[in-house]
Order: structure tokens, then sequence, then C-alpha cells
């Protein structure tokens, strides 16, 4: 079953001869437990979509359902507790707050829905236990390694057991070793905890981890691909030079 | 704790620093409201005191409404009301004692010794009370006896008009008494003779019948003794309680003007908080948090800072009080001869003004910040900064600033007070208004003063206070408001200054003044009679003697003093400062029929001018007196006054005594010598204190010299606010650059470089400040000296050139000052991880 829905959906900055066209009548699906990459070079396109299917946008035309409903039709109240509730995101520079420990960090979404401080805290914690960081709860940002504060990250992003998980090159301010274990955390999150995700990500590797690849190319899907079993940073390879992109 | 406040109060622990630049802004503000005004109760205790004390507990009080003398069968009178149990005349007048005595000044009450007694509850510790006839004794309290050494039997030299005069102290009374001017009983008869009242009183008191209705019964006395006198009122020293409410208002004032300074630093903090959580605020709203958490997560923030400087600034306010009455008790023991000590008290309206005024400058300077943040939405927050974007200018506000730049100029010279004041508010926010407009050119303008700091990167400088013309207006208005109060008070100094020289010349310019011993003419002080006079003019080389003499009058709804003087005598040893007329000519009109000269205070209250009759409420009834001049003389420069001739003080105010004996050497005589015999002959009227000319103006300049320690006080509190708001600012600047600092850093510039960059930033920003502070000031003090001489001293205008001197010594050299820790963070940056900065 499809959680997010994206149908013919622009959207363009500027007009006149500043016009640029981010996004070209792009449709795309997304299944509960899927975990999907998003590739191509910059400016295709790749961040925009994320933000429009994240509802940090409005598209300039197009469907962006999730859930059934079309968030783009939905006022800023209604689209932020949609946020709050069924969606989490990871960005490329972790974004924790820098006074919140670990745990406070992890579980802001909860507090913000209102939910009893030692509740959220309790649910914040077992989430980043799943993540490792079970001996990390109580430091703050800048006493954790960024591979660490990625994933601080990502248990936030788990934590309100969200249908979608948006991943904005979560492993690009990373090292090779630390974007692994964040992209393995992702792939546990769609096979083990069943969440749908969209990363996107520029690496081939990182990507490889995904079960489907959608490329993009000034502002279109040119390709998407399901990953075979077995070497997929190969097959992604492949997927790339199909598409033109390498 | 919601998130909002865990964020709030977390970020303040996150940056100590900034917490503590903010706090200090508004605990300044507040402790200037909370400790200036917490002398005010003890003070206005004091008077109170002083006023029940002289009243003792009776049921009704009568005066006249002239504050004169009258018959004292008006106690009859009253006694035949119905509902009056008793009533009982009274003659009181507060005594100067002589130097160095522990009790300075005493409140000489003469009683009847037959109906006191049942108005008064009199406790005897020890003696008995007075008797009918019981003439040479005395009743004082326990405590003043102490202070004084006396007990029952012992014998004390009282000061009267006619010279100290031995009484025999014959009880003790064990009632408390006023601090200030402790009661002492004599009989009636002993006190007309010690004050040269003749045979009449100035005080009727009275005790009801139980049960009687006190309003009917006072409105039975009043319709019997008609319009002429005041009845169950205290009023005779609510001149006083007014002066403390004014200074109530005043330190407010003050206390609101330092917060205004303040919001102005708190305004920046929180612009500043709001750049530098873009990206937090980014990621709050798009992990799901909505517009109001983030404008929460700023308000409360306020919130806390309100209430954390609010707490200290109240601690500090404390503080200041005590400091300020340490200065204050000792002067008003050795000024005012008030033997009391005044300690803190706070006043319900003091403590809500200060937390108010703390808290709520705080979060209404947080507003805009926070609803700024409230409506970034999270892509535009996520995006990189890659540098401060410059802000968009409001016009309109700038162009209403024009506006009341313009308008001011015709206010300020409108010659009226109300006008006048409007005019200074609104040079004052006209330049708050248009510095955004003029932080550009200001800077282009004044960037040759900074060279020298930094001759490489001065016009770098001088970019970086207008590429954000908001937040450099921000800091400018604080010292703008700062240094214009520094500029406009050093101002008012200077012209009180030598406002008041000028009425000394002119006023106690004689070569003797004999003058009461606590300086101040008021408080029906016994004077002395004519053959005190007489024995000065009798001195071997004393020429021309003059005397002023006291009354008081009723002058529409308000009281007048009425002082007597002699036309033809006073010219020749005094003058007064005029305003209408012309000098010698005006003072000999008042040896015509019923004329008079009015001061400023008086002719500001009554709306008089030369020319215009009024009619004055003497002892003796309404009479016609026409003005003949506006003039004011030193003593008397502080209270609503007219000045007629002493003829006229006798006939209609029964007044004969002399408060004020001025002497003149003969040409040619040895002042040394005449001094001498001066002194020896005022040491037998200790009420009075004898001064040659140039020992009393060193005394009026000390006297000057201490009471304005306070204005050196406030000048210092309200310079302060210019280092905060620099600090800040440039605190900020160099946190907000630290990228731009790593490249300039990369591309070669030395770390001196950078130093020199920060401090001429500072000098630039300082510059700016210094020229609004002190265009505003200039407006704000020739408005201030204007109300002044409109409504109570007559007094030149001085150019503040001392104020503008201090303004651009203490602006540059704040600027210094608040340069040294950015400039040095910024010299010491590490080039990769300024480079990395988020």
């Amino acid at each position: 079953m499809s959680i997010v829905e994206v149908s013919g959906l622009t959207k363009i900055y500027g007009s006149g001869d500043t016009k640029v066209t981010a996004l070209d009548h792009v449709d795309l699906c997304v299944d509960q437990g899927e975990f999907v990459a998003v590739m191509g070079p910059s400016g295709c396109g790749k961040s925009t979509l994320l933000n429009l299917v994240g509802g940090l946008d409005k598209p300039t035309s197009g469907i962006v359902r999730i859930g059934g409903n079309d968030i783009a039709e939905m006022d800023d109240a209604t689209v932020t507790k949609l946020r709050r509730r069924r969606l989490g995101f990871v960005f490329q520079f972790f974004n924790l707050i820098p006074v919140l420990d670990a745990a406070e960090n992890a579980a802001l979404p909860l507090t913000l829905d209102g939910v009893a401080p030692a509740e959220a805290r309790r649910r914040a914690q077992e989430w980043l236990v799943k993540v490792g960081l079970d001996k990390r709860l109580h430091n703050l940002p800048d006493q954790l390694s960024g591979g660490q504060q990625q994933r601080v990250a990502v248990a936030r992003a788990l934590v309100t057991d969200p249908d979608l998980i948006l991943a904005d090159e979560p492993t690009g301010n990373l090292d090779s070793k630390s974007g692994d274990e964040i992209a393995d955390l992702l792939k546990v999150a769609s096979t083990e905890w069943n969440r749908g995700i969209i990363m996107v990500t520029h690496d081939v590797r990182i990507a490889s981890h995904a079960q489907r690849i959608v490329f993009m190319r000034d502002g279109k899907i040119v390709d998407d691909v399901k990953m075979p079993s077995g070497d997929g940073a190969e097959a992604a390879r492949a997927a790339m030079e199909k598409a033109g992109l390498l | 704790m919601s998130t909002s406040a865990t964020l709030a109060w977390r970020y303040m622990r996150g940056r100590p620093g900034r917490t503590v630049l903010t706090t200090v802004a508004i605990t300044l503000g507040v402790a200037l409201i909370f400790g200036l005004n917490g002398m005010l109760p003890g003070l206005t205790d004091l008077f109170t005191k002083t006023l029940f004390a002289a009243a003792g507990q009776v049921d009704l009080s009568v005066s006249s409404q002239s504050g004169g003398t009258f018959d004292p069968g008006i106690a009859s009178k009253v006694s035949a009301v119905p509902g009056v149990a008793v009533a009982t005349p009274s003659v009181r007048r507060s005594v100067g004692m002589p130097n160095g005595t522990p009790v300075n000044i005493i409140t000489l009450a003469g009683i009847d010794p037959r109906t006191a007694p049942r108005v008064h509850s009199f406790n005897v510790a020890s003696g008995r009370l007075l008797n009918d006839g019981d003439a040479g004794s005395v009743v004082i309290g326990s405590d003043t006896a102490g202070k004084l050494g006396l007990h029952v039997g012992s014998s004390w030299r009282i000061p009267t008009v006619a010279g100290t005069e031995s009484f025999n102290v014959v009880g003790l009374l064990a009632n408390g008494s006023s601090p200030s001017a402790p009661e002492v009983y004599v009989t009636v008869g002993d006190a007309q003779r010690m004050t040269g009242a003749g045979n009449t009183i100035n005080t009727v008191e009275a005790r009801f019948v139980p049960g009687a209705d006190r309003t009917t019964v006072e409105a039975a006395v009043r319709r019997k003794l008609g319009s002429d006198y005041i009845v169950g009122g205290l009023s005779n020293e609510s001149t006083l309680l007014a002066s403390v409410k004014t200074a109530n208002y005043m330190f407010t004032f003050f206390g609101l003007f330092a917060l205004i300074m303040g919001g102005f630093i708190i305004l920046n903090t929180f612009r500043t908080l709001v750049s530098e959580r873009r990206h937090d605020i980014g990621m709050l709203r798009a992990i799901g948090a909505d517009r109001r958490t983030i404008l929460n997560i700023f308000l409360i923030q306020s919130v806390f800072q309100g209430v954390l400087g609010t707490a200290i600034g109240i601690t500090a306010g404390y503080l200041l009080t005590l400091v300020a009455l340490g200065f204050y008790n000792p002067f008003m023991r050795s000024i005012l001869h008030i033997n009391a000590t005044v300690s803190p008290s706070y006043t319900l309206g003091t403590w809500v003004a200060a937390i108010a005024l703390g808290i709520g400058v705080t979060v209404a300077s947080a507003v805009i910040p926070a609803r700024q943040a409230a409506r970034i939405t999270p892509l535009e927050a996520m995006r990189p900064q890659i540098a401060e974007v410059a802000e968009r200018q409001r016009s309109a506000w700038v162009l209403l600033g024009w506006a009341m730049l313009v308008g001011c100029v015709p206010m300020l010279f409108s010659a009226q007070v109300s006008l006048v004041g409007l005019g200074a508010f609104a040079a004052l926010a006209g330049l708050v208004l248009v510095a955004p407009a003029l932080i550009r050119p200001l800077a282009f303008a004044l960037v040759w003063l900074v060279r020298p700091f930094s001759p490489a990167t001065a016009d770098l400088s001088s970019s970086n206070v207008t590429r954000q013309p908001g937040r450099a207006a921000a800091t400018a208005s604080a010292i703008l408001v700062s240094l214009a109060l520094v500029v406009a008070i050093l101002g008012v100094v200077t012209s009180l200054y030598a406002g008041f020289f000028d009425y000394i010349n002119k006023s106690l310019g004689s070569d003797f003044v004999f003058i009461p011993n606590g300086l101040i003419l008021g408080g029906s002080h016994v004077g002395a009679d004519q053959s005190f006079v007489q024995r000065i003019a009798d001195t071997p080389g004393v020429g021309t003697v003059a005397t002023m003499r006291l009354g008081q009058a009723q002058l529409g709804a308000g009281q007048v003093q009425v002082v007597g003087i002699d036309p033809v005598a006073y010219p020749k040893v005094a003058s007064f400062t005029f305003s209408q007329g012309s000098g010698t000519a005006d003072i000999a009109k008042l040896g015509t029929g019923r004329t008079m000269l009015v001061n400023g205070i008086t002719a500001g209250q009554q709306g008089l001018a030369v020319g215009k009759t009024v009619r004055l409420q003497t002892a003796n009834g309404l009479e016609s007196y026409t003005v003949v001049g506006v003039a004011t003389d030193y003593l008397n420069a502080k209270l609503s006054t007219v000045y007629i001739s002493q003829k006229n003080l006798e006939n209609d105010f029964n007044v004969t005594s002399n408060v004020l004996v001025l002497a003149n050497a003969r040409p040619g005589a040895a002042k040394p010598a005449v001094k001498a015999a001066l002194g020896r002959l005022v040491a037998n009227y200790p009420q009075f204190v004898l001064y040659d000319s140039a020992t009393f103006k060193a005394t009026q300049s000390q006297i000057f010299a201490q009471s304005f320690v306070v204005f050196d006080v406030l000048i210092a509190f309200f310079a302060l606010p210019t280092l905060l708001a620099l600090l800040n600012t440039l605190a900020i600047s160099v946190l907000a650059r630290t990228r731009e600092i790593g490249m300039l850093r990369a591309v070669g510039t030395t770390r001196g470089q950078v130093r020199g960059m920060v401090v001429a930033e500072a000098m630039l920003l300082g510059a700016v400040g210094v020229t609004l502070g002190v265009a505003g000031g200039i407006a704000l003090g020739y408005a201030l000296v204007y109300a002044l001489n409109a409504t109570m001293y007559v007094m030149p205008y001085y150019f503040p050139w001392g104020g503008i001197v201090t303004a651009v010594i203490a602006g540059f050299s704040f600027a210094l000052l608040a340069s040294i820790i950015p400039a040095r963070t910024a010299a010491k940056l590490d080039i990769v991880t300024a480079l990395h900065y988020e």
C-alpha cells in the first residue's frame, strides 16, 4: 500500500527570464516499509522533491498525498501536525539542538506533541538504545561524534512511529564508515521497523542500501530501478550508467 | 516544563555571556527605579511623623488660611460649637538651636495648661505638667532630654526673638516626639513673648464629645469661623510631601529612560538569537513545531531574562538605596539639620513599577524578533546563510522621524513649557526613528576617525556597521538616549550652578548675612525682634542693614510665603534676579500702597504678570495687591513666594520679627573686626548663623556640590548602557561573521588587522551614537532648563559644552573598552574552525 503518492508534481521558482523549473511533472509512489533512494546531479530537483513531500514547501502544481490526503491543500497548522506525527526527518547537518542532550533531542517530536516529558524521554531512550546509543543518552551534541549525532537524528525521526522518513543527504557530512552505518540503520528501519524511507544521496554506495533507486535529471525522473539482491553498489552504478548519469 | 520553556531555559544557560549582558541591561533600569524610590517612603514617613507629632491626638485642628496668627478668642468660639468637648489655643513655631546642639530644630509649643491636657494625651515620665501661670517652665520629651543631657530641675536656654532665655525643666514626657523637630512645651504667654506674637495664637486644637459625628462637627466649626480658617487641616508642610511625590515621578522617569536603553540592547540581542538559531528553528518547524511554539521559545526566554534581571535589579536597587542614604543622611544632618535617619523602605507601587517595567520592557523588546522567528518557514530557516542580508528599511518610520525633527524646532522655541517638553521628546524620538537612515551616511562620513586604528580595514569596518542598519541603529539609539541624558543633565547642572550663584550674588551679596540655621526661611521659624537689628546697626563699622520678615497667605487655592522687605534699605545691600521688571525702581514701588513682587513659581502657578491685581488672604482678611515685578531671591527660589513691604506685612499679617538680616560694612571698616563684633552679638541669638560674604559663597558651593552628587551617580548610571550596548553588538557582530573572519584570515589578513577592524567598528558605532546623543542632549537640556526657568528657578541657559565633552569622552572610551573582548575573540579565531562555522 502506498503511503506517499506524488502525481504531476511541478515546482517553478521565479518568473520571466529568471524562471527555473526545479521539478517538472514528477510522479512517484512509495509503499509502507519501502526504502527509496533518490539520486541525480546537483540541481536536478532531489531536495525540492523531498521538501514538497515533507510539506516544507508548496508545489506550483501537482498533488502530494500522504495517507490519502493532499498536503498541498492543507493549511500550515495541519501540515505542521502531519509532519510531527506521520513524518520523520533526517538532515545532512544533523540539526540537533545544541543545548539539549541526546535523549531530549530524540524526544522533541513527542514533547512538541504534548506527550508527558517522562513518557517522551522513555520512548526516546528506547529508540536511542535501538540505534546503538545506550551509553550516550545524556551527552550533549558537541560531546558526540558526527555518526553518533546522526544516530540521534534517526532516533528522533523514528520516535513518533511515523509512516515515512525523509532523509536529505544523511551521510553527506560523515566519513565512509559512519555513512555506511547510518545507511544500514535506515535499511533496518525499513525492513525491520516497516517505515517507508525516501533518501536523497549523491553516494552510489549509500544508495545501494535502498530497495529502489529513483534517478532524476533536470527536474524529471529519468529512471526508477528496483535493486536486485546481491552487490547493490554495482547494480546502482549500472543503473546510473543506464540512465546516462555516469 | 513545556518544550518551549525547556528550550528557552537551556538556550539561556548555554550562552552565559550573552545572558549576563542582557540581564545587566535590565538590571540597570530596575535598580534605578527601585533604588531611588526606596528612599522616598522613609522621607515621607519622616515628614508625616513630624506633622502628626505636631498635631498630637487631637480631633480637630484650626489654623489661619493665611498661615498667620489670630485672636485667641477663636478657641472660645470653637469650644462653643455643639459636639466639641474642649478647645485649646496654642502658639507653634520652629526654633533653630545653636550649631553643635544634638537637636538642631525644636517645635516650640505654647499651650494653655488648663485645657491642653484635655485635648492632648500627655504621658508624664517624671516631674509634672505645666500649671496655669507657670512662666519660665518647660516640659519636653524624655528622648529629647536624653539627647540634650537635661533632667527635671535643669535649666535650659532657648532662643527667642529677644535673645536666648533660661527655662526650668519641670517635666519629662514619655510620648514619642517628631524626629526632626521635637516638641517643647511652654505656656502660651511665654510662647507669645518668645516669638513676638503679641497676644495672638496660630493654632486651636479640639477634642469632640464621645460619639459625636466628626463630619457634622467639622462642618459646624467651618460655618462658625468662616473661610478665613483651615479646619482639620494638616497642610502646613504639604509642600514637603509634594516634593517627595515629584521626586518619585522623577526617579521613575529616570529608571524608565534606563529601561528604554536596556530595551534597545535586548531588541538587538533577541534579533541575533533569532539569526543564530535559524537552523534550529528550521529543524523544529520541520519536525512539527508550530509557529506558536517558536514564538513562545523567545517570549519565554524574555520572561526568564526579565525575571532574572528584575530580581538582580531589585537587589542592586536595595544596595543603591543604602549607598544613596549613606550620602543623604549626613546631608540631612549637616545641611537641613534634621537629626533623623531614613531607612530603605519600598511601597507597593515601587515594587509593582520595578517588576512590571523590568519584565514588561524585556518582553516588549523581544516581541518583534520573536514574531519574526515565528514567521520564518522551515525551508528558509534550513537554507545556509552565506552572509547577513541587509535589512529592509522602514521608510515610513524614517519619514515620521524626519517630520518629528523638523517639528521639534518650532516647539523648542515656542516659549510654552508643555510645547518645549514635547519638542524635546520629539527630538529624541525623531533621532531614534531616523537613526537607521543616518547610519550609512554617518558611518561613511566618520570613517576618517577610525583610519588610525585600522588603516587597511577601516572601509571594511564602515561596511560592517552599515550592513545591518537596524542593529546599528538600535545600538546607536541606546547610546543616543544614554549620552543625551548625560549631556542634558550636565547642561542643567551647569545652568543651575550659574543661576544659583547669580542669586547669591544679588540677593545675599551683602558683606554679612545672619541666616536661619537650616537655611530655610519658611516653617514658622522664630526670628529676632527689631532690637537685634538695631544692635547690629549700632555695631561699629556696620553700614546699611536690611532684613526679611516672613508671613503666610492664601493666594487662590494655594499657600504662598509672604516676605516683607524694607523697600528703601533692601536695595542698598541686596537685589533680586528679575525676570519681569527692572530692579531698584520696582523694589521702591513696594513702598506705595499694596504692591508686591512675585517669584517665578508664584507667577507660573497663578498666571501672574506685572500690572495684575490679586486678592491675598491675609491674617486680617482679604486684601488686593498689585504685581509690580517678577523676581526671585536665593533662599526663596524653591517656594511660592511674594514680596511686600514690611509695613504692609505688619498691618496685614501682624508680623514684626525678622528671619534674615543683611548688613554691609562701612567703607574702610576692618571687616574681620566687624565680623568678630557681630559674632559676639549673634551668640545670644543662636537661631541665626553669621556668615561673611566669601564664607557664605564657599559654604553654598560646598552644599551645591554635595547635593549634586546624586547627579554624578545618575550620569554614571546613564553612561553605562553605552558600554553594554556596544559590547553586546560587537560580540554579536563577531559571532555572526565568524566565517567571514575565517575567510579574511585565510586570504592573509593578520590577527592585528582583524583586531583593528573590530576596534574601528566599535569606534564608528560610538561616533554615530555620540553624534546623535549630543544632538538629542542639546534639545533635552534646553527643554529642561526652560521648564525649570518657567516653573521654579530663573537661571541662564548655558550651552552644555561640559556635557558634550563628557559624552564624547564617555562614548569613545566605552567604545574602546567594549571592543577589547570581541576584538581579541575575532583575532584568536582558528581559521579552519571559523571557515566551517554554521
